[in-house]
């Protein structure tokens, strides 16, 4: 029953208010009671077996549905025809009158044998020929266009830049079909104006490709030229020789080594200090009691102290400006080198990653690899003295290559250029070391001299073979020391932001299967027991 | 009413940028195909100017896109292609799990390529666009060329990239668009020019290919990158082709001599090989005429018209025309030691007709037997037989014409000899306030003849007794090189002039005949107006200091400073040339004791 919210003060001034706002309800309960009773009789002469029941079926126990389960539902309804299809089902409950009506196989089911057969029997009269033959073409067609698809993918067969290609005319690329019209295709296309711009296209490569070379790495330079390209080299890897030198004066060593012995003297050192001193001092002293923290006292400043204080304040405050001012000076001159290191900024390589690509280094060519000579470009390598005076080096105690007591002579070195030694030039020990630690360092690096696979020689267009068919393990070497052109792609598109720099993974040492685990102790019996089962 | 807070981000630098798991969310792909796709497209990771905030205060170094970027790659059809590919390469799998292997070779057999022309075209506008992008690719496609087949390429790249090379460099052939060259220890440089485009490529010496280790280079990436620009460089050729008159699917203009007896296993294979020789000029579209010179340059008055730069683009203009038919009607033959490809690549780039040993390579057209043969390029000391009718010649010689536009003096080239160095031809020709020693400048510009070594001869010497101040004179007025051409000029100028003159005393002698008649016709003839040159050029520097002193304030310093720097390179020259001519001088004296020495000494024994 709703509640109905009471007025308190209804007008009732006239015969509808009055009906509206008169409850009379239980008048007319009363009524309705009256009329019912005359109709079926007094409720109190009924008979008993009239009103009451024997219940016999007892307690009804209620049956709890069972729940199912999401997939359970699913699969349930997996059974059921589709929404979609549900409005065509017969909705009456009359039953169909045709009771043999013919069933219709639906859409998709295989076809039985029969079907099968009558099929062919149909074909054999020609009953769907028209169907047939546009089936035919519609393949055809289809056919035709993968092929010619898989056609401009070999051949390249098409002016991209031309005016007759449909996407030119303005038709967009949905249409273009051959199941489509011309009539259709133009009919669709779009005005010359579009609603909204097409957004440009992301334009963020602006560095060359390929870089200018620097006249140094000639095959067959000018001494000039390549004494510059070396100097280039030199520089550069001494400021990395000068970095590293400064990291281990920073870290290690800044630290000196001590024996175990030294060690734990030290250590008893520092552990007599911390024991307690003899107390002779206390006994000394009088008996009088003393506070561990004696009372402060409120000591006035005399105006002298506070004067000096003053004094000391303001001073501190001038030399704060001073420094300020200072350095306002400082950063006017600062600026050109500002300047410099925002450009820098500006044609660093861009940081794309957490890891950093590869610092641009200057092309070192081998004095060794200079012959000259177009066939033997890079096959004298035997000739490279300095890498040999490295090897000797190496072989020789540290101490050999710190102070050198054999010069090392040139003469391999003079073959390239005109009559002025390298080693004249160059005059200083440290330099020839660097330039020996470059090349060492990077025949190190760059190795990895496999298996080389040559072009097969049945090959149509001919792949390129050196003239000489020959493969040295000597000229395997020198091209390790050869930059390679590959890794400079690979580089080049970092530098130029087109790819962000992958970290360098090492290549994971396979581990080797032993047979006996750490901390296995080999008994005498196992040996015994594995050389009777070689037996 | 209070407005709604604003979400931190949402806008500004934190909103523009998306990190890669983002992306890869927002287009669900996988990362491989994230790669490739953006790859293909052109899109790349970008640097944000303020890092916290495009990560949304996130630290660390995350790969950043555009978000633009990634909502413009949503749009591609190919992420589609590649969604069905992934259903297709499952569908394969289950097959063969299953062992229904005929289906799955139907499967294999039926498998969707991705086209990506659409992309080329999008990222490449039009065919200028590609032409200047072409750098990488060419370098990229060159390089794959070399390689064998390598576990994470497709198999039929590296052979799709020699193919489309070749094209390409018969393209630049039929072109004659090759304009520098430059041989390096990394490869050749070249540099080609189409519609005004400078491409500058590098290929890798023949066998330099070295097995990578798998951490410095992701080849999976590379191939991905070759993957769009072989598609790049397949359009570029065919419409270079087409352009060129040449039927694009290169074929062969000579009817080949096929033998009926035998059967050929693989006609495709053959024609191949024979295009890939480079020895043959390709195949034109009928009814192609075949000679389109270059129309002259047409000269329009621009408003800043300067005459030098004028001049010097005339003068490149005929070098350059030069060049182009720097071997025309010369024959060569290639020893079998000598890199084949580069040298017949250059010498059929400028019209000459090359051929090499029958057994070495397929496509040689005549053999070294040959009398008309008029160049022999070799690169070993000595040979055997030799041809009387023919020079036997060392590779640079070829790269150096190139790079000199003309044909060199064979003379430093010979068999044997020892080489001049190879410069290069990509230097800043802004440099040049630089000391260029007189043997360099020689290599440089094959005009220009260092004086010093063709004269002093053992005749000079001989004679040099009497005229040694003569000589001295002779070249000290040489060695101010520009100075001296300047008043040579000046003095024939100056001769003319008073050839001139003499004109101008006929002239005087038909006036006075005119003035006889002058009275009768009163009419005054002309005198030509003369212009003195000196007083021009006078001139010239005064207007010249004028305008320097009408630089403004702001540039006055940089100004002087230029010009001070212009004097003291100039100045340094100048020095160095002095040193030069003071030591070749010396040089030259001792020669000379040394000979009248020897001289003295021949005398006193034959008197003796």
């Amino acid at each position: 029953m709703s509640v109905v919210k009471k007025k308190k003060h209804v007008s009732k001034k006239n015969k509808k208010a009055w009906r509206k706002h008169c409850d009379i309800r239980d008048v007319e309960d009363f009524l309705e009671d009256q009329r019912l009773e005359e109709r079926l009789g007094k409720f109190e002469a009924k008979p008993d077996a009239e009103l009451f029941v024997v219940d016999t079926g007892g307690e009804e126990v209620k049956v709890e549905e069972e729940k199912l389960s999401a997939k359970q539902r699913k699969r349930a309804k997996l059974a059921e025809p589709p929404k979609c299809y549900q409005i065509l089902l017969p909705s009456s409950k009359v039953p169909d009158p045709n009771a043999k009506r013919n069933h219709v196989n639906p859409a998709g089911t295989k076809p039985t044998a029969l079907s099968k057969l009558t099929e062919k029997r149909r074909l054999e009269k020609g009953s769907f020929e028209r169907k047939m033959q546009l089936a035919k073409k519609n393949r055809k067609v289809a056919l035709n266009l993968k092929k010619k698809n898989k056609m401009t993918r070999q051949n390249f067969g098409l002016d991209l830049w031309g005016q007759d290609l449909p996407e030119a005319k303005g038709i967009p690329s949905t249409l273009v079909d051959d199941f489509i019209s011309p009539e259709a295709q133009l009919h669709n296309v779009l005005p010359e104006r579009r609603l909204r711009p097409k957004p440009p296209l992301a334009t963020t490569v602006t560095r060359k490709a390929v870089d200018i070379p620097h006249p140094g790495i000639s095959y067959n330079p000018s001494f000039k030229e390549h004494q510059e390209l070396l100097q280039e080299v030199v520089a550069h890897e001494q400021k990395i020789m000068k970095r590293g030198e400064r990291l281990h004066r920073r870290t290690t060593g800044m630290f000196s080594r001590v024996t175990q012995q030294e060690n734990e003297n030290q250590w008893r050192e520092d552990m007599k200090l911390n024991e307690p001193s003899k107390p002779e001092e206390e006994s000394a002293s009088d008996s009088e009691y003393r506070a561990v923290n004696p009372p402060v006292q409120n000591k006035k400043k005399d105006h002298k102290a506070r004067r000096k204080q003053r004094e000391r304040l303001v001073e501190k405050e001038r030399l704060k400006r001073e420094k300020i001012d200072k350095k306002k000076i400082t950063d006017i001159y600062n600026e050109k080198r500002a300047k410099q290191r925002a450009l820098l900024a500006e044609t660093a390589t861009p940081s794309l990653n957490a890891h950093k690509a590869h610092k641009k280094e200057p092309e070192f060519v081998d004095p060794a690899m200079l012959s000259g000579n177009l066939t033997r470009l890079s096959t004298n390598s035997r000739r490279s003295i300095l890498l040999e005076a490295y090897r000797q080096l190496v072989s020789r105690s540290a101490d050999a290559i710190r102070e050198p007591s054999d010069p090392i002579d040139h003469q391999s070195c003079e073959q390239y250029a005109p009559p002025t030694s390298v080693s004249q030039f160059f005059g200083l020990w440290s330099v020839t070391l660097v330039l020996l630690r470059i090349s060492w360092l990077r025949s190190r690096d760059r190795g990895g001299c496999g298996k080389h696979k040559s072009g097969l020689s049945g090959e149509p267009w001919g792949r390129p073979m050196s003239s000489s068919g020959r493969l040295t393990a000597d000229m395997m070497m020198n091209k390790a020391l050869l930059s390679n052109l590959l890794r400079d792609r690979f580089e080049s598109l970092q530098h130029r932001g087109a790819l962000a720099a992958s970290k360098l993974m090492m290549k994971k040492k396979r581990k080797l299967k032993s047979y006996f685990k750490a901390g296995h102790k080999v008994t005498d019996q196992e040996i015994e027991k594995y050389i009777n089962k070689k037996k | 009413m209070v407005s709604k807070k604003k979400k931190k981000y949402a806008s500004g630098e934190g909103a523009q940028f998306m990190t890669r798991k983002a992306a890869l969310k927002k287009l669900q792909l996988s990362l491989k195909d994230f790669r490739r796709i953006c790859i293909l497209k052109g899109i790349y990771p970008r640097e944000p100017r303020n890092r916290k905030r495009a990560q949304k205060g996130a630290g660390g170094i995350k790969t950043l896109y555009h978000t633009k970027d990634i909502r413009f790659l949503l749009h591609e059809p190919i992420i589609w292609k590649i969604r069905d590919l992934k259903v297709y390469q499952q569908k394969i799998r289950k097959a063969r799990a299953m062992r229904r292997y005929g289906e799955m070779r139907k499967y294999l057999r039926d498998h969707p390529e991705m086209t990506i022309d659409h992309i080329v075209k999008e990222r490449y506008p039009t065919f200028v666009d590609a032409l200047r992008d072409l750098d990488d690719c060419l370098t990229l496609c060159f390089l794959f060329s070399t390689f064998p087949s390598l576990k994470k390429v497709p198999r039929d790249q590296s052979m799709l990239c020699r193919r489309l090379t070749v094209e390409f460099m018969h393209a630049v052939i039929a072109a004659k668009a090759l304009r520098k060259v430059f041989v390096s220890i990394k490869g050749y440089y070249y540099q080609a020019e189409f519609e005004g485009q400078t491409i500058t490529w590098i290929v890798p010496h023949h066998f330099s290919f070295q097995p990578q280790s798998k951490d410095e280079v992701d080849f999976k990436i590379m191939s991905t990158f070759v993957e769009f620009y072989t598609n790049l460089l397949g359009f570029v050729n065919f419409k270079l082709y087409h352009s060129l008159n040449l039927v694009y699917p290169p074929k062969l203009t000579r009817g080949l001599s096929l033998n009926s007896e035998k059967d050929l296993i693989d006609e495709k294979a053959y024609v191949a090989e024979r295009i890939a020789a480079m020895n043959l000029s390709l195949a034109r579209i009928a009814g192609s005429n075949d000679a389109e010179e270059l129309p002259e340059i047409d000269i329009f008055n621009t408003e800043d018209e300067d005459p030098q730069k004028l001049e010097e683009a005339k003068l490149e203009v005929e070098k350059v025309k030069k060049l182009k038919t720097m071997f025309k009607g010369l024959k060569f033959f290639i020893n079998r030691e000598v890199p084949r490809e580069p040298l017949v690549f250059l010498i059929r780039c400028f019209g000459g007709e090359v051929s090499w040993d029958r057994n070495m390579f397929v496509g040689a057209t005549f053999d070294e037997t040959d009398e008309t043969i008029n160049y022999q390029i070799v690169d070993r000391p000595s040979m055997e037989k030799q041809y009387l009718s023919r020079y036997y010649v060392q590779p640079q010689w070829v790269f150096d014409n190139v790079n000199a536009r003309t044909l060199l003096p064979i003379n430093k080239y010979l068999m044997g000899a020892v080489l001049p160095p190879h410069l290069s031809p990509f230097i800043d020709k802004t440099k040049d306030q630089v000391y260029i020693p007189p043997e360099q400048r020689a290599l440089n510009d094959p005009d220009f003849k260092p004086k010093n070594d063709d004269e002093v001869s053992d005749e000079d010497i001989e004679e040099a007794s009497d005229e040694d101040e003569k000589d001295q004179e002779e070249k000290d007025s040489e060695d101010e090189g520009a100075e001296a051409a300047l008043t040579r000029q000046y003095q024939e100028e100056v001769a003319e002039e008073s050839s001139s003159d003499d004109d101008g005393e006929d002239d005087n002698e038909k006036k006075k005949i005119a003035k006889e008649k002058k009275k009768a016709m009163a009419v005054k003839p002309g005198v030509p107006h003369k212009d003195h040159p000196y007083q021009k050029e006078i001139e010239d520097k005064q207007a010249f200091r004028l305008r320097e002193k009408l630089v403004r304030k702001k540039h006055r310093n940089l100004y002087k400073s230029m010009k001070a720097g212009q004097e003291a390179r100039k100045k340094e020259i100048w020095l160095l040339r002095k040193k030069r001519r003071l030591h070749d001088e010396k040089v030259q004296e001792e020669k000379k004791v040394e000979k009248r020495k020897q001289r003295m000494q021949a005398l006193d024994a034959a008197s003796a």
